[in-house]
């Protein structure tokens, strides 16, 4: 990702968020207004940008109504989050290892490559149905970890087989090991690929535990709630819901971009 | 210490007779610089010496001792400097002695004497893409005898170098070489840096890689480039390797 | 552009603490229990492998984790709130004014509603000649391949077809206590109070003309020209029974109306029913819990054309919903911070349950 750099860049952006929040309001207004509407969509059920706010404030923490406690906004987002960071922290151990082994060993890589290849290329959201079956609970968890865990291997493999072959010959004639040069030349040289798998994997966790909560029941959870509303017909705090979702993926996604530029600054 | 014999050295790469019969000597402390046309094999002799790679026929000693395996007593530098770019300049000095297991006041002990030999001082903790080509093979030169090696094997380390840096960096090489005497194996492709740095000057021909001549340069350092006696030897060097040009270059054509 | 990654990083750590504290808060008023939204399915499957400590669901998934020796009936939903409404006969306002002779397919509709219940509470009697064509017919709607389990579902479903403004009225009043509103669509529909919501959502005339034509001869009283009613329904829910009796015995037929099953039924709750059915109109009559429909009647409804407005016209059940428990649970304070699973919000189970819960003063979290 390429940012444009100071004050423009940032002007640019604000200026887009606002421009869309306009149109979207503008849009919904018309439709509710019978002025224009696109076919097929009933655009004037969407809750506009005003509504969306307040649902959003409203609902931000959790509300007591007589016995009920309905959980707040904050609640469902940790809730989302401590899952997909456990998920993620289960993937990265085993991910990493394993993207090590199969991308350094011919003979391991020809022996899970297959494996891995057809997992990989089901989708995290076609092992729910599963997974609400064959886990008694953490089902969401392993959903997420179906998520991250193959961006952290692919992205490994790739960083693994892309490693300077001159390092390693320099690391040989400097008296290194085998084990050594795993340790000390292959890990680091893989880094940067293996923080980007965490990054997309990641990515692709976030989207998967929000479908995940839509099927696998728990109390708390974005997808969880975003599906409650819906079932209420409360579409402003849906959509506010939706927004807070994109808001932390991309949140997320900087977050680890940061850690990245922080700690892998030798990259050219 | 640091006596280097190669005897009926051959290797083939698929149906790719890189060397065939390739037979000569560094002696004990001598600079020896090998030279000849691309794709003659230069690189391999280097390879095979360092044990990165085993000869098919033919056996490269070194004291004596026959080399099996990687070659944990000589010291390579590297065309493309192949410093690892994570490490910091002192971390990338500190290399070898680490993965020999030094404790870490020795390692830091041998990485400062080598960082102030090779005039680093002041950029010990920069990463090697902070640095300059001149500055990082200076970083590849200390890596290589930080490790306390008996032979330098030298990989076109000037290569990627412009004109006036590589002329300084050759310079710098000498009073390095000169503090810390070891025996050298200087690849190079220029008939001048192996002309102004060699003891000896070995002509190799192409396809199959094989020792043409073998010059003595017997002059004192520091030697003045343009000198007339190197002038009469850079032309008998040239001579003996333009044949050789020409026979590779019609191979190609 | 740095600085701003600091924020955005700040903003993620500041959720988490946020997160953190709320999470805590939650319990030091006393351990709630927690509902979570499952398929009945599921809840039979969560509960014999005690993931779960009970559920609250309509039959006949309680009669089945019974049956199975899952658990045992906690509570019938009678003792939380006798004679509650549970399913009710609503239709699509939209239609109904498109629609000439809506008034008089309405009535014919209430009468099938009243001649079905009168078939079913009969043929409940193990001694009436009905009972086993009764049982099949609860087996095929319900989805059961166990007689025992359909007999015990049948006895806790209180079959009727009169509406009950009072018992409405109530159930508003509930739903606004418990913060399901949305309170903008609340004010924009301009009901002074639940009664007066409820008197606007609940005809009584239909029924009343049913119970007066109801020995009448059905040839003399069918629709001159039959007319196709796209009927919605909720999948394998006993609740709704008399529709299916009145569709497989003909009474809708021999009263001129052509039952057509509407695009989407049946539906897996009644917010499908209403958001999908009702509100795209392509539902016309439909039965469903009156939850939803009181529910869905404010929050979905777009105020500027009312599509989601519909009318009752008739009921269905009273009661039906069990709490079911694991076997070592005894009272409802034995589910504090257990997991509960129930239906989705805005379901009739969902309201009952609260409503059980503030009796006992323990706290429901969701």
């Amino acid at each position: 990702m390429k940012f444009e750099t100071g004050k423009r860049g940032l002007l640019i952006n604000i200026l887009s968020l606002i421009v869309f929040t306009l149109v979207w309001q503008i849009l919904v207004i018309l439709a509710r207004n019978d002025i224009f509407n696109i076919p097929f969509i009933r655009l004037r059920d969407i809750p506009t940008p005003v509504e969306t706010w307040y649902a959003l404030v409203g609902s931000m923490f959790t509300r007591i109504y007589g016995p009920s406690f309905t959980y707040g906004i904050i609640n469902h987002v940790y809730a989302s989050l401590v899952r997909v960071i456990e998920g993620g922290i289960i993937a990265f151990i085993i991910g990493v290892p394993v993207g090590i082994g199969v991308g350094y060993s011919k003979f391991l890589g020809n022996l899970f490559n297959p494996i891995i290849e057809i997992i990989r290329n089901m989708p995290p959201m076609a092992w729910i149905p599963l997974s609400i079956f064959i886990f008694v609970s953490g089902g969401s968890i392993f959903i997420v970890f179906i998520g991250v865990v193959f961006p952290i291997i692919l992205n490994t493999i790739q960083g693994v087989r892309s490693t300077d072959t001159r390092l390693i010959d320099a690391a040989k004639t400097l008296g290194a090991s085998e084990s050594m040069i795993v340790k000390k030349v292959v890990i680091p040289s893989a880094l940067p690929s293996i923080m980007t798998g965490l990054r997309i994997g990641l990515g692709v966790g976030w989207m998967a535990i929000v479908a995940a909560e839509m099927v696998i029941k728990s109390p708390v959870g974005l997808g969880y709630f975003i599906w409650n509303m819906g079932d209420l017909g409360r579409y402003s705090e849906m959509v506010a819901g939706m927004i807070v979702i994109g808001v932390i993926g991309y949140i997320m996604n900087i977050s680890i971009l940061l850690l990245q530029r922080r700690f892998i600054n030798w990259v050219d | 210490m640091g006596r280097l014999v190669l005897s009926s050295v051959s290797k083939k790469f698929n149906n790719f007779q890189a060397l065939l019969d390739v037979n000569f000597e560094v002696e004990d402390g001598e600079f020896v610089c090998l030279l000849g046309p691309s794709g003659c094999g230069k690189t391999t002799v280097l390879r095979l010496v360092a044990g990165l790679v085993a000869p098919d026929d033919g056996i490269i000693s070194l004291d004596g001792k026959k080399i099996n395996g990687v070659n944990k007593e000589c010291g390579f530098v590297f065309q493309e400097y192949a410093l690892f770019p994570w490490r910091t300049v002192k971390e990338n000095i500190e290399f070898g002695p680490q993965v020999k297991g030094m404790t870490k006041t020795e390692c830091e002990s041998i990485s400062k004497h080598y960082i102030d030999l090779v005039g680093l001082s002041g950029f010990e903790n920069h990463y090697p893409n902070e640095l300059s080509g001149g500055m990082k093979q200076r970083v590849g030169i200390a890596r290589a005898y930080a490790n306390n090696p008996k032979l330098l094997l030298m990989d076109e380390p000037f290569g990627a170098l412009d004109a006036q840096t590589r002329n300084l960096m050759q310079g710098e090489l000498l009073r390095i070489w000169e503090t810390e005497h070891i025996s050298v194996l200087f690849v190079t492709h220029s008939v001048d840096e192996a002309v102004y740095l060699g003891d000896r000057v070995v002509v190799m021909s192409a396809r199959p890689g094989k020792v043409k001549d073998i010059f003595d340069v017997k002059l004192t350092r520091p030697r003045i480039r343009t000198g007339p006696e190197a002038n009469i030897i850079r032309d008998s060097v040239l001579k003996s390797l333009s044949t050789q040009i020409k026979l590779a270059s019609h191979e190609y054509i | 552009m740095k600085n701003l990654m600091k924020i955005l990083f700040l903003i993620i750590v500041a959720i988490f603490v946020a997160g953190c504290l709320e999470s805590k808060k939650t319990p030091q008023v006393s351990e709630p229990i927690n509902l979570v939204k499952m398929s009945g399915q599921e809840m039979i499957q969560r509960l014999g492998t005690g993931e779960i400590a009970g559920f609250i669901m309509w039959e006949p998934y309680p009669a089945i984790a019974v049956t199975k020796g899952y658990g045992k009936n906690l509570i019938f939903s009678g003792k939380i709130w006798t004679d509650h409404p549970c399913c009710v006969v609503a239709y699509d306002d939209d239609w109904y004014k498109k629609t000439n002779n809506s008034d008089e397919i309405l009535k014919r509709m209430a009468l099938v509603q009243l001649k079905s219940v009168e078939y079913i509470n009969n043929a409940k009697q193990s001694d009436s000649p009905d009972h086993e064509q009764l049982i099949n017919y609860t087996m095929q709607f319900g989805g059961m391949t166990d007689q025992v389990a359909a007999n015990l579902s049948l006895a806790d479903v209180e079959f009727v077809y009169n509406t009950n403004v009072t018992a409405t009225t109530t159930f508003i009043q509930r739903i606004q206590d418990f913060g399901i509103f949305d309170m903008t669509k609340w004010n924009m529909s301009g009901y002074k109070n639940s009664s007066d919501y409820a008197n606007s959502l609940v005809t009584n005339n239909y029924v009343e003309w049913a119970v007066n034509n109801k020995d009448e001869n059905s040839s003399k009283i069918a629709l001159k020209e039959p007319v196709n009613i796209r009927y919605a329904y909720l999948v394998n829910d006993i609740h709704e029974l008399p529709f299916y009796v009145g569709w497989q015995k003909g009474y809708y037929r021999d009263l001129g109306i052509n039952i057509v099953i509407a695009e989407g039924a049946p539906f897996q709750n009644g917010a499908f029913e209403m958001q999908q059915g009702f509100k795209g109109n392509t539902v016309d009559v439909g039965s469903l819990g009156i939850p939803p429909v009181i529910i869905h009647r404010i929050n979905s409804n777009d105020f500027s054309n009312n599509d989601t407005k519909v009318g009752v016209i008739a009921g269905m059940n009273n009661e039906g919903s069990v709490i079911v428990v694991a076997n070592n649970v005894t009272s409802m304070k034995d589910l504090q911070g257990k997991t509960v699973g129930f239906p989705g919000q805005g379901t009739i189970q969902h309201v009952l349950f609260l409503m059980e819960a503030d009796k006992e003063g323990l706290k429901v979290s969701y």
